[in-house]
Formats: C-alpha cells, sequence, structure tokens
C-alpha cells in the first residue's frame, strides 16, 4: 500500500499556530518507513493522523490515491503498536489478538486460523491463554505485534514500540521486525527517537523538526548527505563537530582562527557564492587524520580519553578551550593531556550556510 | 476581518477569490474607495451608484441568471428521466440498491451537466465536485451489496440442502472431540496439582495455570462446534448479514463524510452583509434555522419552541400546576387562596416555575447563537453545516453530555430544587400557626440568629460553640486515637496483627445506632456502664442527667466510633510507605520518635488529608449519636430555651425545630448558615488538597 | 542429641536484637492494644448476651440473671416487623446500588475521559453541594413527593428515598471513579477505537470490565449505606410497613407502646452479624477504595 501525504497541516483548535504545515511524503509499497526525531517535532501527531486518532486539518492522506482523511481508524486497513503496548489486560492474549477480527463477526475458524498463524511467526504459542499481567515485556511486546498482525493489514504503524525494553532485548527485537517485514512485506511507518534504530531499520527516514520535515530520503543520504546542521547534529554517534567561520579568499577560516582549511576542488566551486560569509563546517569524528602531515592541521590538547574497544573517542581541546570529538582506531595509543596534530579529509567535509543552516556542498 | 470582503473564507482560514464578478467589482471599489482621498471617494462613489443601479445588466448577474433558469429545466428534467430510470429497472434487487443506483445515475447526469458552469458559480462548482465523488464510490459500494447478497443468498442454499445424516454423525464427532478436550483438561489439571505438591509451582500459579486450562478448552470446544455444518452455516449468514447492514452502512458513511468534506472546501457567495436572521427570529427558534436552509435543525429547534410556549411558560404563568401559580405563586405563596392551598406548594412550583424560565432563557441564546454564527459565517464563505455534519459533530463531542444528562437530571431534581427550596424557606415565616399558609418575612430570621435573638436567636451561638467544641474535640481525639492505634499495631514485632484488625474492625462494621442505642441504654441509670463504675469506683454516675458528663461521654463514645475507621486507614497508608525510608532514616541516625515525627506523621496526613477533613464535617453534622444517646438533654430551659438539650448540635437543633415543632423557616434559615460555613471550610481543604491541585482535574 | 542443640539458640531474626528499653516498649505496646480490645468487645459481649437472656422482659438486665434462650429472636420474628424491614432495607440498599452503578459509571467515564465545557466547574459545584447535609431539603423532599405522589400513585416514599441516596452519591463516586479511570492508559482507548470499537463500545467492553474492582466498591458502599442511615428513613417513612431496619429497631426503644429492648437486642445482633462478616471479608478492598480516591485525586 502506498501511503502519500500531500500539505498536509494540523492545527489544534484553540491554539494560534500549526502544529504541522506544508508536510509532504511519499511511502512507497513495501517501504519500513521511519519517521525519526526528538520530543516535540510532531511525529506522533503525524503518525496518529494516519492512523485516524487525530483529525487532519488541511491537505491530503491517501493510500494508494484513495482519499483516506475522513475515513475513520478501524476502516483504515491498518494497524498499530503503541508504545506502551496497550493490551487489553481483563482479555487473555489470545482474545487480544482476535479482538479486533471479532469486532467485524469475522467467522470464528478464520479467527482462529490467523491467530495461529501469527502466534506460529512470533513464538507465542505457549502463552495464547495468559492474561497480559503474567508475561514478561518482550512477550507482551510480541503479542502487540501480534495483535496488529492478525488484522493483515495494508499498513503497519508502530509508535516507539522498543523503548520500553531493555537494551539487549532492544537489538534483538530490531532484527526481529526488520525479518518481520521482510517475511510479511506490509508497509510499516515507525516512529522514534532513536537514531541508531532509524539507520539499521529503515529503508526510509524521515527527520523531522519543530513540525517540519528536515529531510527525507534513504539512510546512507542522512549520513554521508545531510541537508542541513539539524540533521548532521541529530544523526551520528559521537555527534559531528560543527565549526563556524568564515570563506576568507577560498579558504574556511573558524571565528577563532585556529583552524583553517582549503575545501576539495568538487566543493570550491560552489563556496565561490559565499566569499566572505559565514559558514558552517561539519567533519564527523572518524574524518580527522591523525599524524596532522599533511594539508591543513591544527593542534589540540587532548581532555578525556574515552575507551569503547575497537575505537578511542578523544575529546580534544584547542588553544582557546573550543572542543571537538575525534574518534581513532582502538590500537592508536593516546593519553590525556597529550598535544597532538590533526588534519582533515577534505573530501568528507561539509559546509553549512550558517544562517540557514542549509547544506552548501 | 471586513464585512465586504473581496476573499471568501473555509473554517480553517484558507481563502477563495470570488467568482460572483458583480460582487467582485463591488467590493473592489468599496475597498479602493477606503484609500482614496476625498475627489477618489467621489468619484469611485458615483462608480458604486453605477454599478448598482445596472445591477440587472451585468454581465455576470445575466450570466448568472441564465444558469439559474438552466438549471431548473435540467433538474425537471432530471427528474422525469429518473422516473422512466426507475421504472425500467430490474426490480429483484433490494430497495436499498434500487436507491443507490438510482444515485448514481443522477449523479452521472449531474456531472455532465454542471461542468460547464464550474467557472460561473461555487454552487455548481459544489454540485459537479461531489457528484464526481458519487460516481467514484457508488460503483463499488454497489457491487459489495450485490456480491454479498449473493453469498448470503449461496448460504441460505446450503442451509437447506444439509444432509441430515452428516449433520448427526459430526454431532457425534462433536461431542467426541469434547470428553477428549475435558480429559486433556483434567489430565492437565492433575499435573499442574502435582506440580504444587512437589513445590515446584505456587499457589497462584496454580490457579493461572487451571484458569489457562479451561480457557483452552473453551477455545477448542468453540472451534470444534463449527464443524457441525449447521452451526458454520449459520454463523456465516451472521456474517454476511452484518456485512450487508452495518458494513454497507458504514461505506455510505464515509461517502458522506467525503462529500461534507468538498462543502467545507468549496464556498459561499451572498451579497448579505448583516446578520439580520438572527435577530428577527430570536423569538421563535426554528424558523432562523429554516431561512439558513438547514431543514432538520429546524425542525429539532421547533420542537424547542413547543416546548417552550407550551409546556415552559405556561406553567410559569400557572397553567398546569398542580396546585400553584407559577412564578406569581412564589410571591403570594397562596395568601389569599382557597383551604386547601398550601404555601409549601405554592413555592415548590414556583422554583420549578423558574429553573423552566432559566432553561427557557438558555434555548432562547443557543438557538440565537446557532443562527448567527451559521449566518455570520455564510457572509464569510463558510457553508452552513448540513444535517449529516451536525450530526456527526454532536456523536463526537456530545457523547460526555448525553451520557451526563440522567446525572444531571437527577442533580436537579434531588439536590437543587430542595436546596433553592430550604433557602426560599429561610425567608419565610413558617412556623406552628403557619404550617399550612405562610408569607414572606425577609431577613428576619437571620436578624434573629445574629443577634442572638428569638426562638432562633437566642440558643444559637451556645449550641454553635458546643458544636464546634464537639467537632474539634471528639474528631481529633478519634483521629489521634485511631493514628495511635495503627503505628503501635503496624510495629513489625507485634503479633497477632489480623486479630487486631478485625477486632478494631468493629465499632465501624456494626450500624452506628444499634451501638449507640445500646449505650444509652447501658449509661442508663440502672445500665451495665453505670453499674460497673459504681462497682469500681463507687459513684453513682447519672450521666445521662448530667450536661458536663453527657458530653464527655459522648466524646469518648465518637472516639471509641470513629478511631477504628481512622485506624484502618493509616494501617493502609502506613503499609504502603516504602521500608527505604525508614531504612535510610536509620542510617542517618533518626531515633524511633524522629522516625515517626519526620516521615510517618507527614506522609499519612498528607495521604489521608481530604478524607479527615470529611470526619470533621461528619462530626459537625452527626446527628444519629447525640440524638440517639440522649435526645439532646439533658435539658436546661434557663440556658437553652424549651427545645434545646445541653448536647444538642446545631442539626439536631434544627431536626427539632423542624420536625417535632414545625419551626421549618428557622431550621431552614440555620442549615443555610451551617452550610455557607461548612461550604466554605470544604473548599479551602479540598482547594488545597493534592487532588485539586493536580493539573489533571 | 536434641539437648544438646538446645543450648546453641540462634537468634534467627533479621532485625537487631532489642534493648531493655525496646522490650518495655514492646510490653507496653501489647497492654494498649489489649486494652482497647477489650474495650471494643466487652459492650459488644453484653449486646450479644442480652439477645440470648431469657430472663428480661421490656428491660435489659446486665446482671448474673442469665438464662440463654431463643425467646426474644422469636418475639422479634413474631411480634414486630421485623422482617419486613429487613426486606425493605434489602430492597433500598439494592435499588440504590444499582441506580448509583449505572449513573456514576457513565459519568465517571465521561469526566475521566473527555475534555467538555463545565468540567472543572461542574465537579467542584457538585462536590461542594455535598457538604450541604441531605437533611437541608427535608422539608422540600415531602412536599415533592406529595406532589408527585398524586400525580403517580406508585411513586412511594421508597422510591424517593432511593433517588434521595443516590443523588446524594453521584459527586463522591464520580470523582472516586473518575480517578481510578484516569489511570488507565488512554492507549487502551486508542487500540480498541482502531480494532473497531464507538465510544459506547469503548466504554462497555473495555473500560468498565477494567474498572471492575472500584465498581464493585461503589456498588458495596452504595449498598451499605442505606442499612446505616437512620435519620432519612425516620423522617421520610411514616408507615411502619415501610420502615428500615434502622427506624424499625429504633420504635422498640423509643415509642412506649412498642417497647421490648432485649428484642432490640437481638434484632440489632441480627443485623449487625451479617454487616460485619461482609466487612471483615472485604476490608482490604473498601479501605483501599477509600485511599485510592484521596491518593489519587
Amino acid at each position: 500500500m502506498k501511503v502519500t501525504l500531500k500539505d498536509i497541516g494540523k492545527k489544534y483548535e484553540g491554539r494560534e499556530e500549526f502544529t504541522l504545515k506544508n508536510i509532504d511524503l511519499e511511502i512507497e509499497d513495501k517501504d519500513f518507513c521511519v519517521i525519526l526525531g526528538p520530543s516535540g517535532c510532531g511525529k506522533t501527531t503525524l503518525l496518529r493522523m494516519i492512523a485516524g486518532l487525530n483529525s487532519i486539518t488541511e491537505g491530503d492522506l491517501l493510500f494508494n490515491d484513495k482519499r483516506m482523511n475522513k475515513v475513520p481508524s478501524k476502516d483504515r486497513d491498518i494497524a498499530m503498536v503503541f508504545q506502551s503496548y496497550a493490551l487489553y489486560p481483563h482479555m487473555t492474549v489470545y482474545d487480544n489478538m482476535a479482538f479486533s477480527l471479532s469486532m467485524r463477526k469475522e467467522r470464528k475458524k478464520i479467527i482462529n486460523d490467523r491467530v495461529m498463524e501469527a502466534a506460529e511467526l512470533l513464538q507465542i504459542k505457549e502463552y495464547l491463554y495468559s492474561k497480559p499481567s503474567d508475561i514478561s515485556g518482550g512477550q507482551r511486546q510480541r503479542v502487540a505485534l501480534g495483535r496488529a498482525m492478525v488484522r493483515n493489514p495494508a499498513v503497519f504503524l508502530m509508535d516507539e514500540p522498543l523503548s520500553n525494553l531493555d537494551a539487549k532485548l532492544r537489538e534483538h527485537m530490531r532484527v526481529e521486525l526488520v525479518r518481520l517485514h521482510k517475511a510479511l512485506g506490509t508497509t510499516s511507518i515507525y516512529v522514534t527517537h532513536d537514531q541508531t534504530e532509524a539507520m539499521t531499520m529503515a529503508t526510509k527516514i524521515v527527520l523531522m523538526n519543530d513540525g517540519k520535515i528536515q529531510q527525507a530520503g534513504i539512510p546512507d543520504e542522512f549520513y554521508n548527505k545531510p541537508a542541513n546542521i539539524f540533521v548532521a547534529k541529530f544523526i551520528g554517534s559521537p555527534t559531528m563537530n560543527i565549526i563556524e567561520g568564515k570563506m576568507i579568499k577560498g579558504k574556511f577560516v573558524s571565528d577563532d582562527e585556529l583552524i583553517i582549511i582549503t575545501p576539495s576542488l568538487n566543493d570550491t566551486e560552489r563556496l565561490l557564492a559565499f566569499e566572505g560569509k559565514s559558514v558552517s563546517v561539519g567533519i564527523r569524528p572518524e574524518r580527522f587524520e591523525s599524524g596532522g602531515e599533511f594539508g591543513d592541521t591544527f593542534t589540540a590538547k587532548i581532555d578525556v580519553v574515552e575507551m569503547l574497544g575497537k575505537e578511542k573517542i578523544l575529546h580534544v581541546r584547542l588553544k582557546n578551550d573550543s572542543e571537538l570529538i575525534i574518534s581513532t582506531p582502538g590500537h592508536y595509543i593516546y593519553d590525556e593531556n597529550e598535544e597532538h596534530s590533526f588534519g582533515f579529509d577534505v573530501e568528507s567535509i561539509h559546509f553549512f550556510d550558517t544562517e540557514t543552516g542549509l547544506r552548501i556542498n | 476581518m471586513e464585512k465586504k470582503s473581496i476573499f471568501l473564507y473555509d473554517d480553517i482560514g484558507n481563502s477563495y477569490k470570488r467568482k460572483n464578478k458583480y460582487l467582485l467589482e463591488l467590493y473592489t471599489l468599496n475597498a479602493q474607495m477606503q484609500e482614496a482621498d476625498s475627489n477618489g471617494k467621489k468619484v469611485i462613489r458615483n462608480q458604486i451608484q453605477k454599478l448598482k443601479s445596472n445591477k440587472k445588466d451585468h454581465p455576470y448577474n445575466i450570466a448568472h441568471d441564465t444558469f439559474k433558469k438552466e438549471e431548473k429545466n435540467f433538474l425537471s428534467a432530471l427528474n422525469a428521466k429518473t422516473k422512466v430510470y426507475k421504472s425500467e429497472m430490474d426490480t429483484s434487487g433490494s430497495r436499498k440498491l434500487r436507491a443507490l443506483k438510482t444515485d448514481l445515475f443522477k449523479a452521472k447526469e449531474k456531472v455532465d451537466f454542471y461542468k460547464k458552469y464550474v467557472e460561473l458559480s461555487y454552487d455548481a462548482e459544489l454540485q459537479y465536485e461531489q457528484s464526481k465523488i458519487e460516481m467514484t464510490y457508488l460503483p463499488e459500494i454497489i457491487d459489495l451489496l450485490i456480491v454479498t447478497r449473493q453469498e448470503l443468498n449461496a448460504a441460505y442454499e446450503a442451509k437447506k440442502k444439509i444432509d441430515r445424516d452428516k449433520e448427526q454423525i459430526a454431532k457425534k464427532n462433536y461431542s467426541e472431540l469434547k470428553q477428549i478436550e475435558q480429559k486433556r483438561f483434567l489430565e492437565g489439571k492433575v499435573k499442574l496439582k502435582e506440580k504444587k505438591k512437589s513445590g515446584l509451582i505456587s499457589e497462584k500459579a496454580l490457579r493461572n495455570g487451571i484458569i489457562e486450562l479451561k480457557a483452552k478448552r473453551k477455545e477448542t470446544n468453540t472451534l470444534n462446534s463449527y464443524n457441525i455444518e449447521t452451526k458454520s452455516v449459520k454463523e456465516l449468514i451472521k456474517n454476511k448479514k452484518y456485512v450487508l447492514t452495518k458494513g454497507i452502512k458504514l461505506k455510505l458513511k464515509i461517502l458522506k463524510s467525503n462529500l461534507s468534506d468538498v462543502r467545507r472546501k468549496t464556498p459561499i457567495e451572498t451579497g448579505k452583509t448583516v446578520p439580520f436572521y438572527s435577530f428577527l427570529t430570536i423569538l421563535i427558534p426554528g424558523i432562523g434555522q429554516l431561512l439558513n436552509k438547514q431543514y432538520f435543525k429546524a425542525l429539532l429547534f421547533s420542537l424547542v419552541t413547543l416546548f417552550i410556549y407550551f409546556i415552559a411558560i405556561p406553567y410559569a404563568l400557572g397553567y398546569g400546576n398542580y396546585q400553584g401559580d407559577g412564578i406569581s405563586g412564589l410571591l403570594s405563596l397562596a395568601k389569599d387562596g382557597k383551604k386547601i392551598d398550601k404555601s409549601l406548594i405554592f413555592m415548590i412550583e414556583g422554583i420549578v416555575a423558574v429553573f423552566l424560565v432559566l432553561i427557557t432563557i438558555a434555548l432562547y441564546a443557543l438557538s440565537f447563537n446557532d443562527v448567527l454564527k451559521t449566518e455570520k459565517n455564510i457572509i464569510r464563505g463558510i457553508r452552513p453545516r448540513n444535517w449529516f455534519e451536525t450530526v456527526s459533530k454532536i456523536e463526537q463531542e456530545g457523547f460526555p453530555y448525553m451520557v451526563s444528562a440522567p446525572a444531571l437530571l437527577l442533580t436537579i431534581f434531588i439536590v437543587l430544587v430542595p436546596i433553592t427550596t430550604a433557602i426560599l424557606l429561610s425567608f419565610t415565616g413558617m412556623d406552628p400557626q403557619n404550617q399550612s399558609k405562610f408569607g414572606w418575612v425577609g431577613i428576619e430570621n437571620y436578624r434573629l440568629i445574629a443577634l442572638g435573638q428569638g426562638l432562633a436567636g437566642s440558643v444559637f451561638w451556645s449550641i454553635l460553640s458546643w458544636t464546634l467544641i464537639w467537632t474539634v474535640v471528639a474528631t481529633s481525639l478519634a483521629i489521634a486515637t485511631g493514628f495511635f492505634l495503627a503505628i503501635l499495631a503496624n510495629n513489625d514485632r507485634i503479633k497477632g496483627k489480623t486479630f487486631f484488625r478485625v477486632v478494631y474492625l468493629l465499632p465501624w462494621a456494626v450500624p452506628a445506632f444499634i451501638t449507640i442505642m445500646f449505650f444509652s441504654i447501658m449509661f442508663s441509670p440502672n445500665g451495665a456502664l453505670t453499674t460497673v463504675i459504681y462497682d469500681l469506683f463507687n459513684i453513682q454516675v447519672q450521666v445521662k442527667n448530667d450536661a458536663t458528663l453527657s458530653r464527655i461521654t459522648l466524646i469518648f463514645l465518637q472516639t471509641w466510633l470513629g478511631s477504628s475507621y481512622v485506624f484502618l486507614l493509616s494501617t493502609g497508608v502506613l503499609q504502603a510507605i516504602p521500608g527505604d525510608l525508614y531504612e535510610a532514616a536509620q542510617i542517618d541516625g533518626a531515633t524511633a520518635w524522629q522516625k515517626l515525627k519526620r516521615i510517618t506523621l507527614p506522609i499519612v496526613l498528607f495521604q489521608t488529608a481530604p478524607l479527615l477533613v470529611g470526619q470533621y464535617t461528619f462530626n459537625f453534622n452527626n446527628f444519629s449519636i447525640i440524638y440517639l444517646f440522649n435526645g439532646g438533654g439533658p435539658f436546661n430551659p434557663s440556658k437553652y430555651g424549651n427545645l434545646a438539650g445541653s448536647t444538642d448540635l446545631l442539626i439536631s437543633y434544627i431536626y427539632k425545630l423542624t420536625m417535632e415543632n414545625q419551626y421549618q423557616s428557622i431550621g431552614a434559615a440555620i442549615t443555610i448558615v451551617i452550610s455557607m460555613g461548612l461550604m466554605l471550610f470544604a473548599f479551602i481543604g479540598f482547594k488545597n488538597s493534592k487532588a485539586f491541585k493536580e493539573e489533571r482535574l | 542429641m536434641k539437648w544438646f542443640k538446645k543450648k546453641n539458640k540462634l537468634y534467627l531474626s533479621d532485625k537487631q536484637p532489642l534493648s531493655t528499653l525496646g522490650m518495655i516498649g514492646l510490653a507496653l505496646s501489647y497492654v494498649v492494644l489489649i486494652a482497647w480490645v477489650i474495650a471494643i468487645l466487652w459492650p459488644l459481649f453484653q449486646m450479644v448476651v442480652s439477645a440470648f437472656n431469657g430472663k428480661q422482659e421490656q428491660y435489659l438486665m446486665l446482671n448474673d440473671n442469665f438464662e440463654f434462650s431463643f425467646e426474644h429472636f422469636k418475639y422479634l420474628f413474631s411480634e414486630t416487623l421485623y422482617l419486613t424491614w429487613v426486606k425493605n432495607t434489602i430492597f433500598i440498599a439494592a435499588s440504590t446500588a444499582i441506580l448509583t452503578l449505572t449513573i456514576v459509571s457513565f459519568t465517571g467515564f465521561a469526566y475521566s475521559r473527555y475534555r467538555f465545557k463545565g468540567r472543572k466547574a461542574s465537579l467542584m459545584a457538585i462536590m461542594l453541594i455535598q457538604t450541604i447535609p441531605t437533611f437541608a431539603g427535608i422539608t422540600a423532599y415531602f412536599t415533592m413527593h406529595s406532589i408527585i405522589g398524586s400525580l403517580a400513585p406508585w411513586f412511594s416514599r421508597q422510591m424517593m428515598l432511593i433517588l434521595i441516596y443516590s443523588g446524594g452519591g453521584i459527586a463522591g463516586n464520580t470523582f472516586i471513579l473518575k480517578g481510578y479511570i484516569d489511570s488507565i492508559s488512554t492507549e487502551l482507548d486508542d487500540a480498541a477505537r482502531i480494532d473497531g470499537c464507538s465510544s459506547m463500545q469503548v466504554y462497555r467492553l473495555i473500560i468498565m470490565p477494567i474498572a471492575k474492582p472500584m465498581l464493585a466498591i461503589i456498588a458495596l458502599w452504595s449498598f451499605i449505606g442505606p442499612f446505616m442511615d437512620y435519620l432519612l428513613p425516620r423522617v421520610l417513612l411514616t408507615n411502619p410497613k415501610s420502615f428500615t431496619l434502622a427506624a424499625g429497631l429504633f420504635t422498640l426503644i423509643s415509642d412506649f407502646r412498642t417497647l421490648n429492648q432485649p428484642a432490640f437486642a437481638a434484632g440489632g445482633l441480627l443485623t449487625a452479624v451479617p454487616i460485619v462478616i461482609l466487612f471483615i471479608v472485604l476490608q482490604k478492598q473498601l479501605v483501599s477504595g477509600l485511599a485510592q480516591g484521596s491518593v489519587k485525586g
């Protein structure tokens, strides 16, 4: 099922401004689309509008070119997994999964077949007749998934379903969900604030902030070609370093003049238009050259070394106390309070217009 | 937001260009005039005059008139065509099917006709878009209807053809399967019990396990039962019927929603600038809605008009009253009426009449607002809602109102009317001589109370002071005792907690009136307690004849009764206090007393505060204990007059005044006075309690 | 080898051993607690005894003249309208419970799940009005009943009583129920709507079953209330045949014509026993219900 959002806007009654405006989005059939963003950015509102739990003020929601704005939730052929699973506590797992079909007076045999199928797939057959309060969190999560699956919906909607699980289980379920998606092939729309989940699970990511879409595309693009400073800082752990400065005579000079970068040939052209203007440079921690022998370098003192095994994270300070984060392979030897020179992998530098935050190269 | 706006707007604020070129010119000129200088204004005003006088010949208006004429012709032709279509239609389908097919036919015709006029008028655009939507959705619904009907018929056929013998075999199979399931269940149960015996699982797990086994058995049985063909066919029939009725209904509802969505997005143009319908029709709800072309709503409001003019107003004027005379009865209170006329009935009917008038005014306001809003919206460009949209809105937002309606009704009936009666009564002079008929005396009763004179006032203050002392002392003593006992009993090292709890529960569990009456007997001169005290202390006490002794006894009695409630409450809260708090305190070096003072006490008091406040108000009005113990006595006419006794509370005094001596108006006045006081007290108490502070309320 | 083991008695308790002061304190606690137990049990015991004391005539005697007999119970059942009173009280209590439950389940749900105009105000208003003693409306109740009674003869005083009890209970119970339903996550409502429930179905199939514990408590309170109330039946009910237990038993000790204190003791005992048992069995729920109402708000 293809889901299209055309110019969607949401205004709550009694509020002056629109919470969401001009949201355009196309989700192809069989996509696993993750809507990512910090708290309060509007992603849950968007999901609820697609689900029909909140009304759409303006714009069109289309499922396969059919307008869904006014269709009640139960008729949209969707299923939703909630953050707290929302299992009916007074019904058995079986009844929970069968509920939506029994509301439609579907035949018992069909209900049973579907429930058994889902239970088999999710390995919850043993507790079909227990109540939700008698099973663990991870099992409840699978029951919530099962309940959604039984409806055989055209679209799966998931609202941060993994946030209530512990770290190890979360890792495991991430893989399970992807496998499930491959097996069932249903279009899924998944909301989260965790960028790891987004990057590992999605076929398409939509990053939102402040009620607007910051960037939409495949995960690779987000990491390697962030559309603006917000995206650049949101994706990637540890966070990308952003250095502010100006373009002077074709070179980037940071505001404190401690860092000078000569842009690569490809970028130089684009940067011509920004001569004399404020420009921000983004560098991923792993894109520094240690040793600092060629090109532009800078010197910095190492403050804290985080030892992660396969890599070391160095928190360094420049002469004026501004900080950068550098990531190096774990077998390199660095110690705190040492001073080193670092250089840049010029091809991987991101240039942003400081005023608008938008990407230049 | 100008009245003569160049643009049209919809609900959300999007603007649309006007299609009515005549109005557009007119309003553009208007706007220009606002900005022009005095010379320019003159010029423009002339232009406007010319324009208005040539209204009929304006090209747009000519085109529009033509359109209207064509439309009329088209619609009558359509009617004829539709009749023909209907008569030629296949009559085998159900009525619903035929209606849908007719709608589809009409929609097709409309699309062709209105297409030509879309640019000209928004009304045409509305028809066009709506017919287009119908053409998109209706075929699908019609198909679903036909297919499901066929499936249903097939199911009926199948039902008829069921083989008797096969049925018998199937039924036998089913009961065999059931027995297998039962065996499986029992086996499972036995296994579980063995596990429990060997200590592998707990009692709770055993119970849960049995519940699960039962659920499984039930499901399997149900499933197996569908092997019996009759049952499965019946289910299929039920399922298909459901689709035929509810399923189709739902799809039609979606269609209607989409149609009304278009309605929301297509503005309406009108030359009207002043919403005068609402003002003209304020007195007759329903006509305004009619003029706004909301026909069903008009019908609804016309019922309101009927109510107002045939029920509310006549009743208020006195017609249809049981005895009373409507609102004027309130003033006269049956003064010169017949012998059988009772002032009280006049008063109550007057109150009901007042409420009816209030409701009427509210209804007028409701209708007026509705018409006004709709009119203003039309001027802006927003189409009035049709009946479907109104009903949907009521369904969505009206649920809480509709569902609270019985509660509201009961509250008005049981709470508001009586209280109003009491308030009004306090301003009358209903006393033993004026039972059947009485008149207004204004604030005379309150004056007496305030000044401490007369039957009402002379004893009021002394009774008040005893009431206050009683409330504070008895409640506080009960709370302190209950709390103290709870702390003692909750100590980890005390054994036999259950025993204590059960025993301490008893004073609360045994209905109070029984224990009070009993204590009353036991304190009588020959009673058990009097005898015991004599045996122990060699004093002959006459509790019931001595004011001070009575009071002290009553306070102790209330402590006896009230402490168990506080005990239970405190125990509940004490048990909920997490142990870590005490452990942390212990490490910090707190002594037992400090733990009590700084952890236990604050927490328990905080949690139970609202309920404890309730205890104070309860004791303030604790009629039973005072009246049942000693009738409020012992008597002391010099101090308390002929009615009240030394232990009377205000509430028992009111009782005596009202019920035994028929001084209802004075009783009412005192009631109002203490109610005001209690309400203030409760208001302060509630406001500060946790419940109200939280935003969630 | 048992006596060997006795020598090394291990201190097995998890807590610190008590100091002497502590032990004295503990002993004193026991003394106080037991004293209070006696204070409670003795009067009740007297009541039980006098119910069975056959030597008493119209007045209670509490001396050593005791003779066990069921005489007073027999008197209760044969000479008084005790059984009628029981029937009346149960009828009134049950009707009150049902009516209150129906109304309050709706209002509790509406106030919890919907934000509508006048929500805060009406709740506060109702809570305040509840502090006015029911007594204030007595005169009005009388008159209202006579008006309605003449129009609809089947509207008895007892029905008036039921309405008064139910109406009086709406505010407090709505508040408590609302607090409980507030603690049920709204995501359940959302999931139910996606699964196909209308508002009524959400109420009936999802919320009400989960709120059963609280509903039971409300039903219980509404049922017990009429048993305990003395004032309203005394005032409103005039025909001895329609009395409730409270009013009826009172005639046994107040009215000189029907004075029979031992029978009163017997009747009191019979009334008290089931209620006490009910309370004991359900004490946990009752108290937690109260606490929840205040704590959860």
